[in-house]
């Protein structure tokens, strides 16, 4: 063997440990899932049929999709917007040199670290429509308290508010970070120039954390597509498909159905999706390196 | 105007004193409620704090369900997981940084891919997987489909750029293996890295449910947020027993809370390191 070619097993070794498993769990499942979504296997037959565009059509012609489709949009715009938000706002509020901000900090991060299945279940305690907590509040304000979990009308919002509790911590940390690199002389000269507190934040901050701000965005929102512990502990999907987002329909139409096919056509849909949105956070993050170095 | 400041002050505490309590009431609530009688549970109003604790409840669900061993379970499946990955990440972190080789490229581009794919839209295939290798309802299989992270390897390479190619090369000169310049040199200037995957990684895992809740059907190797899912459906009657609920749910968080309080500094910094690494 050749020096040079001792080098090269050398450094395959290295490799194998991790490239391996990627390439088993990860790579083999990526292309196996676009060959299914071109069959109408059922799990079971020894056969898969090849059957061209048909799932993909059938899935464009049912409605069904979309109402998932709808149901995903909604909950991935109505969780990563508020927890950005709010998150700023939080992150705002704790950046000066306050007393007790690791103390408030804490208790809002403490969320992100705990088992979703075990808060969900702690919350579907709290929204509970008789005597939860959840109403209880909204009756001492006067208002009538709503089936949180078991009305078409509410179930997104409910599921909404618990995914929000979680992740708000986590931006917030995030923009804790980013707020800490704004350069401290941008901002006296924003008081020099007598800008107020509004107008330093809309002219000095936000431009300058803008790619914390895409970074989080596009995080959150991929996240937030592959969203199932939290629909799988509080609603199921139901009521009526209020709250099947994409991910729950491919996971109901594979592992309840056993309509492999046609799963597998959903799941296409969403690694598209997640593997756009990876690249423009990748473009974005090359283009824009000058404000985090 | 000192009045005029203390007041936005008091003010400015005052949002996040409401805000912090209201993130953290779940928590209390859910402690509270474990201690509470089944009647007193489905009193309307609610009472902040039970008229007579049960302290009971919380020995009687933990006898319910086998939660000692489903909470076992998870704590060695997430510590296995943090160990290999630990392994594969800084020896393939360590051939992407300080060792040339031809396929070097190909190999990026192979994990550049692995980043972008959303790993629960695999599921089902990665699911076949097992199948055929006989894997299903195992740790073995758990573990293994588990045991490589692109975030685990993107944070360690990270850290391995900041070691000059000199500082090899001189231990290469000296006649020394590439695992001991790994173990020797590397990995010690890696270490703050290396411990915010095994606490990140340990958390994930530690909560994960969709995925072994999918590839494990025996009840024995159920871990902490299946047992749980399970324990409220079934042991629970969906909300005959809240109190144990909430008394089960209290123990299945306790261990990461507690985790939590005693990291969270080290959680906190992470997220400079963790932000660098997702750019690649």
């Amino acid at each position: 063997m050749t020096p040079d070619m001792a080098k090269e097993w050398k450094a395959l070794l290295f490799t194998l440990p991790a490239m391996i498993p990627l390439i088993i769990f990860w790579i083999i499942p990526l292309g196996t899932i676009f060959y299914l979504s071109f069959t109408d296997w059922d799990f079971m037959s020894p056969v898969k049929t090849f059957v061209g565009l048909d799932n993909y059509l059938y899935l464009f012609d049912n409605p069904a999709f979309y109402q998932s489709l709808r149901v995903t949009l909604l909950f991935c715009l109505g969780s990563v917007i508020p927890v950005m938000i709010g998150g700023l706002g939080l992150a705002l509020l704790l950046n000066r040199s306050l007393k007790g901000a690791a103390w408030y900090r804490t208790l809002m991060f403490s969320p992100w670290v705990t088992p979703t299945v075990a808060v969900s279940i702690v919350w579907s305690w709290i929204l509970e429509p008789k005597v939860g907590l959840a109403n209880t509040v909204l009756r001492w304000f006067g208002l009538d308290g709503v089936g949180w979990l078991q009305d078409t009308k509410w179930a997104l919002a409910g599921v909404l508010i618990v995914t929000i509790w979680k992740l708000i911590g986590w931006t917030m940390v995030f923009y804790i970070v980013a707020l800490q690199n704004v350069p401290r002389e941008l901002l006296q000269a924003g008081d020099l120039d007598g800008a107020g507190s509004w107008s330093k934040l809309r002219h000095i901050t936000l431009p300058l954390i803008s790619p914390t701000t895409l970074f989080l965005f596009i995080v959150q929102t991929i996240s937030a597509l592959q969203a199932y512990d939290q629909i799988n502990v509080l609603t199921q999907g139901g009521p009526a498909g209020s709250t099947r987002t994409l991910l729950y329909m491919y996971y109901q139409s594979a592992f309840e159905s056993f309509d492999i096919g046609q799963a597998s056509s959903v799941a296409v849909v969403l690694v598209l999706t997640c593997m756009l949105l990876s690249l423009v956070s990748f473009a974005i993050s090359s283009k824009t390196v000058h404000y985090t170095s | 105007m000192p009045a005029i400041r203390n007041a936005r002050r008091i003010l400015h505490h005052l949002i996040l004193l409401l805000f912090s309590a209201a993130m953290a009431f779940p928590f209390y609530w859910m402690a509270t409620s474990a201690l509470k009688t089944n009647d007193e549970i489905w009193q309307f109003p609610p009472t902040l704090w039970p008229t007579s604790p049960q302290w009971g409840n919380y020995l009687e669900a933990w006898l319910e369900a086998p939660f000692w061993r489903y909470l076992t379970n998870s704590i060695v499946v997430a510590a296995v997981i943090v160990v290999l990955q630990a392994i594969n990440s800084a020896m393939m972190a360590y051939a992407l940084t300080h060792m040339r080789f031809r396929m070097k490229k190909a190999f990026t581009a192979i994990i550049m891919l692995g980043y972008m794919i959303p790993s629960t839209a695999v599921y089902l295939p990665s699911y076949m997987i097992l199948a055929k290798l006989n894997l299903l309802d195992s740790y073995a299989g758990l573990i293994l489909s588990n045991c490589v992270s692109v975030f685990s390897i993107f944070l360690i390479r990270q850290a391995f750029l900041q070691v000059s190619h000199e500082l090899v090369e001189a231990g290469q000169i000296d006649g020394a293996s590439h695992l001991r310049i790994l173990g020797s040199i590397l990995v010690p200037v890696a270490r703050s890295s290396f411990v915010v995957l095994a606490l990140i990684t340990f958390i994930d895992h530690y909560n994960n449910y969709f995925w072994p809740m999918l590839i494990t059907k025996n009840p024995d190797l159920q871990l902490v947020s299946a047992g749980l899912r399970s324990f409220f459906v079934e042991g629970g009657a969906y909300g005959l027993k809240w109190p144990l609920i909430m008394a089960a749910s209290s123990f299945t968080i306790a261990p990461l809370l507690v985790l939590f309080l005693f990291a969270q500094n080290t959680i906190m910094k992470s997220f400079n390191m963790s932000a660098g690494a997702s750019k690649g």
